[in-house]
């Protein structure tokens, strides 16, 4: 990535890792989690540093903890993780544009550290500077501070799981994590109703068979995002175009 | 479950997201996504999100969580406050909730 390593390319790395340095932190309390669930969920210590590594989604990882402990069927449980991180497709689409003339090798190592995070970043900064040759570098430096700061915070929480009394309640730091990142995610309406009715579907559709409820209250969730936005473009159409 | 199958989920989860964020750097570099399929997933993030806090908070060992567990619906409620208040910052959020937790939880044992 840094073999023609230009000045710009080395100062927009070190840029990337400064910003990312920032914010860094505030994932600690969800990975430490992250790793404690890994392991009271049946996963040997191998496997368990593996998920952070190689997986590098702490919700995917949260939901496939979740799932492997409920005794649900283990296709069900890598699918739904899977669900959960198809978002990522957005942020892929995005990226491509800046990965032209790129070779595979390299088009792999930019899309194995794709996450919310470092793609949040790397908009903010084509707001910034549009046509900026070294963003690709900026963001390496950014996954170079992200990547091994979570996999440390995960491997935390998969050591230290066994010291926390269970009188603490910490595997209810989850839910408490989403909510403040689906908080973060509602930006209009639609999204809002999405957000709604996939919350209420989920428990109304938790007994499921095969533990099929999450990816139902998903679909749910999207068809009511779906409706709202087509009834405000039709009822309220200077508003729903904003 | 096994060492083997815990293998195999991680492995499997892990092999799943990487062509999901290949998707469009790699496999399908020459397309672009079209706007429709861009709309519904980002119309899909809050609902999925939403789903693991409602399920998470409610739903406690396969069982629906009752009222006599009116904490954890409590914490949930001060940590959306907090969510919403700060933008969805996570320190403050899990903080607040984990407090509300053990302080409504101190204060159920009190009552009952």
């Amino acid at each position: 990535m840094l073999d023609t390593a230009s000045n710009g390319d080395r100062r927009a790395f070190w840029q990337g890792a400064r910003d990312s340095m920032v914010v860094a932190p505030s994932f600690l309390p969800f990975g430490v989690v992250c790793g404690v669930a890994s392991v009271s969920a049946g996963l040997s210590t191998g496997a368990a540093l593996a998920l952070p590594a190689l997986v590098y989604g702490g919700s995917s990882q949260a939901v496939l903890t979740q799932f492997i402990e409920g005794e649900g069927s283990l296709w069900v449980a890598v699918l739904s993780g899977c669900v959960v991180n198809l978002r990522m497709a957005v942020y892929s689409a995005a990226m491509s544009s800046q990965v032209r003339g790129y070779s595979l090798a390299r088009r792999m190592l930019v899309a194995a550290f794709l996450v919310d995070n470092s793609f949040a970043f790397v908009q903010k900064r084509q707001l910034e500077q549009p046509q900026d040759p070294h963003l690709i570098a900026y963001y390496f430096g950014l996954s170079a501070v992200l990547w091994p700061c979570w996999v440390l915070f995960c491997a935390i929480g998969v050591f230290a799981g066994n010291i926390v009394p269970s009188s603490w309640q910490l595997e209810f730091a989850i839910p408490l994590s989403f909510i403040a990142i689906c908080a973060s995610s509602v930006r209009s309406a639609p999204m809002l109703m999405a957000a709604a009715v996939g919350g209420i579907a989920s428990v109304l559709l938790f007994a499921l068979p095969l533990k099929l409820g999450l990816i139902a209250a998903c679909v749910a969730g999207l068809l009511a995002g779906v409706a709202t936005e087509k009834g405000m473009l039709r009822w309220m159409p200077r508003k729903a175009g904003s | 479950m096994d060492a083997t199958q815990g293998w195999i989920v991680v492995l499997g989860l892990a092999a799943g997201t990487f062509l999901i964020r290949y998707s469009f750097i790699g496999l399908m570099a020459e397309r672009s996504m079209p706007l429709w399929l861009e709309r519904a997933l980002q119309l899909m993030v809050p609902a999925i999100f939403a789903a693991i806090v409602c399920s998470g908070v409610a739903i406690v060992g396969g069982q629906l969580a009752g009222p006599e567990q009116w904490p954890r619906y409590g914490a949930a409620a001060v940590a959306t406050l907090v969510a919403v208040r700060t933008r969805g910052s996570l320190m403050p959020t899990v903080l607040a909730g984990m407090a509300a937790l053990h302080a409504l939880g101190w204060l159920a044992r009190q009552l009952g």
